[in-house]
């Protein structure tokens, strides 16, 4: 079988990493040559994963496939421990395809200071990093890819970015590492309060199995730090004020993996770890996730309706999107974290499609504001227009596309929470997030119709009128396809990746309640 | 021909093709893309008819119901995508693609010449793809798919004229006020569902399992009213119900055949649609009922109204649409569940009727507005006889359609109330006085356009039928005047590049035949479908064994009864039925029973447990009927018989005029109130919070270590540390240094920090543990 060669897994995340070392010996003159080679690269790495998902056994999607365990830092017993199963399958896959896409897009876009050698080496070793997060089953080595990931980030924005990257840059780095400081000591607490009753204590599979270990003071404690480092990376509010400063000022392919796949890093870390290693914490975290959620969706929504910046607009729509993925979480249901990992994907998939149709505006119109461009962009380049209506209507939650089934499905699972919280009396309250969530849905209509209606509808203006504007190119087409193509299919046949969840997140969840 | 139910699929793809191969192909093919819409329409249209005409002379049938598992949502639910065949789907079946036909036929000749002419008949095959999607739903979540695919079909047609402000706005006021109504939608069919979910089953959005689940006493109250509740909520906004029907006049923004299809006959009944869908459940309470009644029978009379000081023709018909849509509700909530759909489906045929013959008009004028029209029954005698028939029906003419549903929904009204709910007797009255204001309104509309003698265009001329009106007045209705040619103006899109129509000072001639097919066609069909359903069919030759009642009911709705009734019997039966008595009642159903027992409702007629009676003529409402409908087109005849009215009566009404002309204020309230605080105060507000409140606490934080760095170099290193012990290893030097450098991002360092920090706070949890 080949799910069973475990270095097939470990091909893959290294790969972009030997291509950044490539990246890094290749002469800068070959401005041309380096960009095709990336696309070569993060091609030969998006085909192992294909391969990988094509040996990938769904009929036992719940169980670790493509496992590698070997021992690593003998001295606290950390293991180098890869495996994947059907919560990691989509995002792993979603990293590689992003990244590939983003490669393909950049040989035609690069903003200043140009440099593909460095930015595309940073590129690849970002993608080792966010891809190591989703397969690692130990929890040194999820906290070394989690940390790797900053650095090639911080400087994507620090160097490449707008106006204010330097701003940017340095916060998003420090308030991630904020976050990231207290995750580390629940991890240490973890690891010392599961050591007597747990062979490898650093063992993502092994710590879930004991579900449940310590008293209920420490599962608060640690749980609560685990909450931070996870929360300002989903970014939950109120720790949200980082993205839309690192996303304004991003690089395109940046804040398109920033969005896809960055962001996904917590959730996926409040699902694999938080959850089933500290029940008990996340249970009475859980009312609290789901208010803070909820503030999330209604506040990131207004605070959408107010920017005049297409792509700052982008980059709240992500803190109320996220809210809808934090409240299936706190459900704490099956149901809950299908609709977490599906709002995960598909908040990956269309606003990162969005924020390279930011970009490309950039690239057209040289400004993002939304009262500049006024307007008749369907005249100017219709097609462009088009897309930008099809991806606004997915990411407004229109059922038949991609947004839709996250959304309703993280409403209804909040409907029905966990017996442990109906038993604690919070059902009024689920049901009141309910509510506020569906009140949400329409703030995000309202955003995307007003930003359409602004952008794309009436008749160019002003300086616009004799403009030329370039519509989709080539190269815009080839990146985008299949993100357009992949939202229609999420939405159409759910199946895809409800079906490759439900057994993964079924034996998860039975492993926490009782 | 019973496996032809198995196939009604085949009727929800082929439009579904036929959207995606005028996409794809469209504009290569020789008629533009239209001929694959019509031909899909076509064939969708003979299949519906098969599956009418066996559930008709079978009916009642059993519904036929297959699915697939559509996605696992976790815990083993299922999401489905399935269909449900019984007379009530074939009902809808054959109204949506008939009218479609028609109105994909008479686009052709409509939207000839406009740019965007296969855009147009894609979109026209996605909406009837997506209503179909709705009506088959054998689930309440595919429903909802359905029902915000086709919101998204409206809102694009409404903004087929992109270009203009206007259009654009109404096209979002659709798309977001019925988007509002849509929180019930949601909200509903999650309480709902997860309802049934606790009851055990693994497809809790199955509308039969949700209907049985509710008779058979396993969901509780709270569940039943919340979620019901909440679905009229989003049959509300759908279905154009006050308040929330702001957004359907102005819909008349988009092309008439959109009109006509859209927001006429098909998906603004899509909400009385779900509530007869759910009927079972929605009659297990009797606030629900109530709930329903009191906002229907609101909508149909105070709707009415507006339309009596319209101008514009679209906008006559659009008041009427809405004031229609309130009597099917009302008829809903006092029982009337064939009365209630029974007016859906004549409405959607006369009402389909009217729209295009609108069009048909504004084709032939360039102008929506009445005082531009006049004698044209003269110059297009096609389209007026086949419009004074559509006006027939509205109006409740003997033996034309509405005459038919309208007296059905009376009749429903009255039994209701003889059983002893005072929402009957409401209903039954102002459904009364509604049906004169109906006949009214159309008259008028009538004898302005066919009568007297041809005005022309003449826009100086618009308001001088009240030019000694209040000023007030005058002005509002000038600003109507000018939103109506603003919407007008798809005819004039439409006119401009159209060969041999251009000449606008020529006197208006009958349009071709492409439009003469569908008027004709919903003409003649504006009386079979009133007599399946009246009380003269088995003198027509049809069987009381075989009428619209034996088609669109369903097993379940035989079975159902009032649980609220059956406790008021209970204690009527019981005497003098106190307050604890009735407090013993059914858990939950206390209110119901209490209302009941305070009425005291003496008659309870045996019609109390059957929903769908046999179709009944009640003698005193026929009469009641025919003397309002007599009244109302005599007063028409003294004020507009003679053509325009230098003054029209309706706008010297004073403050009423007032009211009538700014629609009650409606959509000021929903602007000033709604619109306005979201997104001019929260919104920013909510930015400005985001950007100085809590990004301010995050920069002091930065701050505050910036400067505590600084201090620690200053005053401990330079001058305690250097002091004493000069050149500690792991000196505060180094950590001043760094944290003076925050801005410059020496990443290195940050790992350093990173690790000194997690040992400190790791020694602090062990010692804390």
């Amino acid at each position: 079988m080949l799910n069973d060669q475990g270095w097939l897994l470990t091909v893959a995340l290294f790969l972009p990493l030997a291509g950044a070392g490539l990246m890094a010996v290749m002469p800068s003159r070959a401005d041309v040559l380096i960009r095709r080679t990336a696309v070569v690269l993060t091609g030969l790495a998006f085909a192992v994963v294909v391969v990988i998902t094509a040996g990938f056994d769904f009929g036992d999607a719940g169980a670790l496939q493509y496992e590698t365990t070997v021992g690593w830092i003998d001295a606290i017993g950390a293991r180098y421990h890869l495996g994947i199963d059907g919560i990691s399958l989509p995002l792993f896959f979603l990293t590689y395809l992003l990244t590939f896409l983003c490669a393909i897009y950049t040989t035609k876009h690069l903003p200043e200071p140009g440099k593909p050698k460095g930015f595309l080496a940073l590129m690849m070793l970002l993608q080792t990093g966010m891809a190591g997060t989703f397969v690692a089953f130990d929890l040194v080595l999820f906290f070394v890819f989690w940390e790797l990931v900053l650095v090639p980030m911080y400087f994507m924005i620090g160097i490449w970015g707008g106006p204010r990257r330097e701003y940017a840059s340095v916060k998003f780095f420090l308030y991630t590492l904020f976050g990231s400081v207290f995750m580390l000591v629940a991890f240490l607490s973890i690891y010392f309060a599961a050591r007597e009753t747990v062979t490898n204590p650093w063992d993502i599979v092994e710590l879930t199995q004991a579900a449940g270990f310590g008293s209920s003071t420490f599962q608060t404690w640690a749980f609560l730090g685990i909450f931070l480092g996870f929360a300002i990376k989903v970014p939950m509010w109120p720790f949200h004020t980082w993205l839309p400063d690192a996303h304004t000022e991003a690089p395109t392919v940046g804040s398109v993996l920033l969005a896809g796949v960055l962001l996904k890093m917590g959730t996926y870390g409040f699902i694999r770890i938080a959850l089933p290693i500290l029940p008990d914490g996340a249970m009475r975290f859980a009312p609290l996730i789901g208010v803070l959620a909820v503030i999330g969706i209604i506040y990131g929504s207004l605070c959408c309706i107010a920017q005049s910046d297409v792509k700052r607009l982008i980059a709240f729509s992500s803190v109320g999107h996220m809210g809808f993925v934090m409240l299936g979480i706190a459900s704490m249901t099956e149901t809950g974290i299908q609709a977490a990992l599906y709002g995960n994907i598909a908040h990956g998939v269309v606003t990162g499609m969005l924020f390279f149709l930011a970009g490309s505006l950039h690239e057209r119109y040289h400004t993002r504001d939304i009262a500049t461009i006024g307007g008749g962009m369907l005249v100017k380049m219709p097609r462009y227009g088009a897309l930008l209506v099809y991806v606004s209507m997915a990411s407004l939650g229109l059922p038949g596309l991609a947004g839709f089934w996250g959304e309703f499905t993280a409403l209804w699972a909040a409907r029905s929470p966990a017996e442990a919280l109906v038993a604690d009396g919070y059902s009024g309250l689920y049901l009141a997030l309910v509510i506020g969530g569906a009140v949400g849905t329409v703030l995000t209509a309202g955003y995307f119709l007003w930003l359409l209606q602004r952008v794309g509808l009436g008749r160019p203006t002003g300086k616009w009128v004799e403009a030329k504007l370039a519509d989709v190119m080539t190269i815009e087409w080839v990146s985008w396809t299949p993100l357009l193509l992949l939202i229609l299919a999420m939405g159409v046949a759910p199946v895809i990746i409800f079906g490759v969840q439900d057994a993964a997140v079924a034996d998860l969840v039975r492993s926490f309640t009782p | 021909m019973e496996q032809l139910l198995d196939y009604a699929w085949l009727v929800v793809a082929l439009p579904f093709a036929a959207a995606v191969l005028i996409g794809a192909f469209g504009k290569l093919m020789p008629l533009k893309g239209s001929e694959i819409g019509i031909a899909a329409v076509f064939v969708a249209w003979l299949i519906s008819l098969g599956i009418g005409g066996y559930t008709f002379v079978n009916g009642p049938i059993e519904a036929v119901e297959s699915s697939l598992t559509w996605a696992p949502m976790g815990s083993g639910f299922e999401i489905q995508l399935g269909q449900y065949v019984d007379g009530l789907t074939a009902m809808m079946l054959v109204l949506v693609t008939t009218v479609s036909l028609g109105v994909q036929l008479y686009s052709r000749e409509y939207m000839h010449g406009e740019e965007r002419f296969t855009y147009f008949f894609a979109m026209l095959s996605l909406f009837t793809f997506s209503m179909l999607v709705l009506v088959v739903a054998n689930n309440t979540l595919q429903a909802v798919v359905g029902w915000e695919l086709v919101g998204l079909c409206s809102f694009l047609l409404i903004g087929f004229y992109w270009h203009e402000k206007p259009n654009q706005d109404a096209a979002n006021k659709a798309f977001l006020t019925t988007k509002f109504a849509d929180i019930g939608l949601i909200v509903g069919v999650i309480v709902l569902s997860a309802g049934v979910a606790q009851t055990g089953s693994s497809t809790p959005f199955d509308i039969e399992t949700t209907i049985d689940a509710a008779m058979g006493g396993e969901l509780s109250t709270a569940t039943i009213v919340l979620g019901c509740l909440m679905i009229f909520l989003g049959a509300v906004g759908k279905s154009g119900q006050m308040p929330l029907h702001v957004w359907l006049p102005d819909a008349m923004a988009g092309p008439t055949p959109v009109s006509a299809l859209i927001h006429a006959a098909t998906m603004v009944t899509a909400g009385v649609f779900l509530v007869a869908r759910l009927y079972p459940v929605f009659a297990q309470s009797l606030v629900v009922m109530n709930t329903v009644a009191i906002v229907g029978v609101i909508t149909l009379f105070f709707a009415g109204f507006v339309a009596l000081v319209q101008d514009d023709i679209k906008k006559v018909l659009a008041y009427s649409t809405v004031s229609q849509l309130g009597y099917m509700m009302a008829a809903l909530g006092v029982g009337g569940y064939t009365a209630g759909i029974f007016h859906l489906f004549t409405h959607g045929f006369f009402k389909a009727l009217l729209f295009l013959g609108s069009g048909s008009l504004i084709h032939a004028v360039h102008s929506n507005n009445m005082s531009d029209m006049g004698g044209m029954r003269k110059y297009m005698p096609w389209t007026f006889a086949t419009f004074i028939i559509g006006s027939l029906a509205l109006a409740g003419f003997p033996l034309t359609a509405g005459f038919f549903s309208k007296d059905e929904v009376l009749v429903a009204a009255q039994i209701w109330g003889d059983a002893g709910f005072t929402m009957g007797t409401v209903v039954f009255w102002l459904g009364l006085a509604g049906a004169a204001v109906t006949t009214f309104y159309m008259a008028r509309a009538c004898f302005l356009i066919f009568f007297g003698e041809h005005r022309g265009v003449h826009h100086a001329a618009v308001p001088t039928h009240d030019e000694h009106a209040d000023e007030h007045t005058v002005v509002e209705h000038a600003v109507e005047a000018e939103e109506a040619e603003a919407a007008a103006h798809d005819h004039a899109g439409a006119v401009s590049s159209t060969d041999g129509h251009d000449v606008h000072h020529g006197s208006p001639h009958e349009s071709g035949w492409q439009i003469l097919v569908p008027l004709v066609m919903l003409a003649v069909l504006s009386f079979p479908v009133g007599f399946a359903g009246g009380f003269l069919w088995d003198e027509v030759g049809g069987s009381t064994e075989r009428n619209f009642e034996t088609w669109t009911a369903t097993h379940d709705i035989e079975e159902t009864t009032y649980p609220f009734a059956a406790a008021a019997e209970a204690g009527a039966e019981g005497g003098e039925a106190e307050e604890g008595h009735a407090l013993a009642g059914a858990d939950g159903e206390v209110l119901a029973a209490g209302a009941l027992a305070a009425e005291g409702g003496e008659e309870h007629g045996e019609s109390l447990h059957v929903l769908h009676g046999a179709p009944e003529f009640h003698l005193d409402v026929f009469v009641y009927a025919l003397i309002a409908f007599l009244v109302a087109v005599g007063g028409a005849w003294v004020i507009y018989g003679r053509g325009m009215p230098a003054r029209d009566p309706t706008f010297r009404l004073g403050p009423v005029t007032t009211l009538l002309v700014n629609k009650y204020y409606f959509d000021d309230l929903g602007y000033r109130f709604v619109v306005v605080p979201v997104r001019d105060k929260l919104s920013p507000a909510a930015s400005w919070t985001s950007n100085v409140v809590i990004d301010g606490i995050v920069k002091r934080v930065g701050g505050a270590a910036k400067r505590l760095g600084a201090v620690t170099y200053t005053t401990l290193d330079q001058k305690v540390i250097d002091g004493g012990i000069n050149g500690a290893a792991f000196s505060a030097a180094w950590w001043s240094d760094k944290l003076r450098r925050i801005q410059s991002g020496d990443v290195q360092r940050y790992a350093g920090a990173l690790l000194a920090g997690t040992i400190v706070l790791v020694l602090v949890f062990s010692a804390a543990r």
